[in-house]
C-alpha cells in the first residue's frame, strides 16, 4: 500500500470519464476532484449517474474513457480497498446475524483481528448508538436501525474515504440529522466522505456539492457558491437554474460543452 | 489469500444456517423421510439380469441355452469357468450358474450333482430373481431314472455371494445412491439461493468492495456448505444403518471424500447458476434442468449400461453417475480410494470446473 499519495493528492480525481452500458450514456464526460476531509455530496435525480459515479470510484465496473484515480491508485484497484469504505443503497445485511456478527464479519473481512476487532465493534456500536440491541438479529429490527448498522459496516475498520449511496432515504427526520452530526464527526477527523443524495435540502451540510442530470455534471462548487452562482436562495431553483443552462448550451452548440470544474 | 478471511465467510454461512431452522430441517430430515417411505414402498427393481452359464463338458453344453428355459427379462450366456469371477466383478452378468464336470454322470447314476449359483449381490433385485429362475430351472432338468423307475432326481444347488448376501434388500442398494443425491441436490439448492441473496439483498457488492478475493470468497462457501454436506451425509449414513438397519460394507472416511469431491461441484455450481435467476422461483425452475436428468438417468432408475446411447453419453458427462458407481462400490462392496480412483478423478475434475465458472461469473459481477 502507498503512503506517498497521501495529504498532497487529493483523494479522488475523476478525468474525462465517460461510462456506457450499450446504447445508454450512464456518464458523460465527467470531471471533478474531491479534497481531503470534505463531505462532497453528489446531487441529482434517480437515473442522474450517481451510482454508476460511486461504483466506478469504488472499482466496480471500469469508465468506457477518461481517468479515475482514488487514493493515489488509477482504478479499478484491488490495493486501496481496505482504506475504502462503502454505505450501500440498501441496508445490505445478512438479516439472520446479529448486529455484533455483522460487524464482526465485515471487521474480519477488512483484517481486523482479535482484540483490534472487539474493540473497533464496540466503539462502532457507541457511534451509531446501537450498544444495547447489540446481539439483536438485523431481522428483527427498525428500518433506520438498520440503516444505523449499515453506516456501523462501512466503518468498521476506520476508513480514510467512505462512499455513501444514498444514506438517508426512508429514515426519519431525526436520524437524518444524527446521520449527518456523524458525517461532521468524521470529517473533523480527516475523513473524506462522498454522498449521494436526492434530498436537495441536505445538500447545504455538504463542503461542496456536484449536480448531476443525465449523466452530465452541470456543476461543482460549494452550496455557497452554486447559491451565488445561480442568484437563486432556495436549491431546487439553484439545481433548475444550472439545468437550464446546460440545455441552452446545447441547443447552442452542436458539441455539449457540460461544465467542467474542479 | 487470507485464511482468516476465508473461515469468516464460512463461518458466516454456518451462522447464518443454523439460524434457519426450516432449513436446517429440511436438510437433515426431508433425507430421511423420503429414505423411509422408500423402504417402505420399494419392492424390487427389475432390469435386465443376466445370467452366466458355466456348462459341463460334453453335448448337454452345447445347447444348454436352447434347453433351459428364462424368462425374457433375463438374459442367458454361456461363459468357461475362469470367465466367471472376473466377469461378475466386471459387473458383466448378474450371477454364474456352474454345472460341475460330473453333472451327467451323477444324473444317471441316481444321485443328484450339485450345481453352483454364484451372485454378483449388490442389486438384490437381480439376485433375487436369479435365485427363483434357477429354482424352477433346477425342477426341470429333473432326468428320469436308468432303471426304468419312475422316481426323478433333482440336482441341488448352492449359493454364494461376490457382494453382501441373501439378506440384502433394495434399500441396501439404493441408501448409497441417496447419499449422493441429496448432498449434491441440497448444497447446490442452498448455495445458489444464498448467493441469490448476497445479491439481492446486496451484501454481495460490500463483499466485492471489500478487500477479499474471489478465490477467498468461493473458498469460503465451498467451506461452510462442505460442512453442512458432510453433516447431512453423517446423519443419513447414521438413519439408514441404525434406523433402517441398511446392511453396509465400507470405509466411512472413504465415502466423506466422495461426498466432499460431489459437494464442492454442487457449492461452485450454485454459485454459477445462481448468476442466471433473479429470485428464489426461477432457481427452484433450474431443478428440472439440473437435478432431475441426474436422478433419472445417474443409475437411481435404470442401470446407467442399459441406457439408450445418448442418454448414456449424457449419463457420463454427469457427476451423480460417478459418485452413485463410487459410493455404491464404497458401501455395498467395501471398496477402498483405489478401487474408485477413475470415479472420484471424475468428481474432482467436475468440481474443479465448477470452481472456474463460479469464479468467472463473479468476475461478471464487477463490470
Amino acid at each position: 500500500m502507498s503512503s506517498s499519495a497521501h495529504s498532497d493528492v487529493a483523494p479522488i480525481v475523476v478525468s474525462d470519464v465517460v461510462k456506457r452500458f450499450d446504447k445508454v450514456t450512464a456518464l458523460d464526460h465527467v470531471s471533478l476532484s474531491v479534497l481531503r476531509g470534505e463531505t462532497f455530496g453528489l446531487i441529482g435525480p434517480n437515473g442522474s449517474g450517481k451510482t454508476t459515479l460511486i461504483r466506478m470510484l469504488l472499482g466496480l465496473g471500469r469508465p468506457t474513457s477518461g481517468n479515475i484515480s482514488v487514493l493515489g491508485r488509477k482504478m479499478p484497484s484491488r490495493q486501496v480497498a481496505s482504506r475504502i469504505g462503502y454505505m450501500t443503497q440498501s441496508s445490505a445485511l445478512y438479516n439472520e446475524l446479529s448486529i455484533r456478527e455483522n460487524l464482526a464479519f465485515f471487521g474480519t473481512l477488512y483484517g481486523l483481528r482479535g482484540r483490534r476487532l472487539k474493540e473497533r465493534i464496540a466503539a462502532t456500536l457507541s457511534l451509531v448508538e446501537l450498544a444495547a440491541r447489540a446481539d439483536s438479529p438485523i431481522q428483527t429490527l427498525s428500518g433506520g436501525m438498520r440503516q444505523r448498522v449499515s453506516l456501523g459496516c462501512a466503518l468498521i475498520h476506520e476508513p480514510e474515504l467512505i462512499f455513501l449511496d444514498e444514506p438517508t432515504v426512508g429514515i426519519d427526520p431525526e436520524l437524518r440529522l444524527a446521520f449527518w452530526e456523524y458525517f461532521a464527526q468524521l470529517n473533523q477527523r480527516g475523513v473524506t466522505l462522498v454522498v449521494s443524495t436526492h434530498h436537495l435540502d441536505e445538500a447545504a451540510r455538504c463542503n461542496r456539492l456536484g449536480l448531476l442530470r443525465f449523466g452530465r455534471l452541470l456543476a461543482a462548487d460549494s452550496p455557497d457558491a452554486l447559491r451565488a452562482r445561480s442568484g437563486q436562495q432556495d436549491f431546487e431553483q439553484a439545481f433548475l437554474y444550472f439545468a437550464q443552462q446546460a440545455e441552452t448550451a446545447e441547443a447552442g452548440e452542436p458539441t455539449p460543452a457540460a461544465e467542467k470544474e474542479a | 489469500m487470507s485464511l482468516f478471511r476465508v473461515m469468516a465467510i464460512a463461518g458466516r454461512i454456518i451462522r447464518q444456517f443454523v439460524r434457519d431452522r426450516r432449513t436446517m430441517a429440511l436438510l437433515f430430515l426431508a433425507p430421511l423421510l423420503v429414505m423411509t417411505i422408500l423402504q417402505i414402498v420399494l419392492t424390487s427393481s427389475n432390469g435386465s439380469v443376466t445370467l452366466a452359464l458355466v456348462p459341463p463338458p460334453g453335448p448337454i453344453g452345447a445347447n444348454l441355452t436352447q434347453v433351459i428355459k428364462a424368462p425374457d427379462s433375463i438374459k442367458l450366456k454361456v461363459i468357461t469357468a475362469d470367465q466367471a469371477e472376473p466377469g461378475l466383478k466386471n459387473g458383466d452378468y448378474d450371477g454364474v450358474l456352474t454345472f460341475p464336470d460330473y453333472f451327467l454322470a451323477r444324473l444317471q447314476q441316481g444321485q443328484s450333482p450339485t450345481l453352483r449359483l454364484r451372485l454378483e449381490g449388490s442389486n438384490p433385485g437381480a439376485a433375487k430373481q436369479l435365485t427363483s429362475l434357477v429354482k424352477v430351472l433346477v425342477a426341470t432338468i429333473a432326468v428320469p431314472q436308468s432303471g426304468g423307475q419312475s422316481a426323478s432326481v433333482t440336482p441341488t444347488v448352492t449359493t454364494s455371494y461376490l457382494y453382501g448376501g441373501p439378506e440384502y434388500t433394495t434399500t441396501d442398494a439404493l441408501a448409497p445412491l441417496f447419499v449422493g443425491l441429496f448432498s449434491f441436490f441440497f448444497v447446490f439448492l442452498l448455495t445458489s439461493v444464498a448467493f441469490l441473496r448476497e445479491r439481492s439483498q446486496g451484501t454481495i457488492e460490500r463483499l466485492l468492495v471489500a478487500p477479499v478475493t474471489r478465490t477467498e470468497l468461493v473458498l469460503g462457501y465451498v467451506f461452510g456448505f462442505t460442512v453442512f454436506a458432510l453433516a447431512q451425509s453423517a446423519v443419513i449414513l447414521l438413519y439408514v444403518i441404525f434406523a433402517l438397519r441398511v446392511h453396509y460394507a465400507g470405509n466411512p472416511f472413504v465415502i466423506f471424500l466422495v461426498t466432499a469431491a460431489l459437494t464442492i461441484g454442487g457449492v461452485n455450481l450454485g454459485i454459477f447458476i445462481s448468476a442466471f435467476a433473479r429470485n428464489e422461483l426461477q432457481i427452484v425452475q433450474f431443478i428440472p434442468l439440473v437435478i432431475v436428468p441426474q436422478v433419472l438417468l445417474g443409475g437411481l432408475f435404470f442401470p446407467v449400461k442399459t441406457l439408450p446411447v445418448v442418454l448414456f453419453q449424457l449419463a457420463n458427462i454427469m457427476p451423480i453417475t460417478y459418485a452413485n458407481v463410487a459410493l455404491q462400490g464404497v458401501m455395498l462392496k467395501g471398496f477402498g480410494v483405489g478401487d474408485i480412483l477413475g470415479d472420484l478423478i471424475f468428481l474432482v475434475g467436475f468440481a474443479l470446473l465448477m470452481v472456474l465458472l463460479a469464479a468467472f461469473s463473479l468476475r461478471q459481477e464487477k463490470v
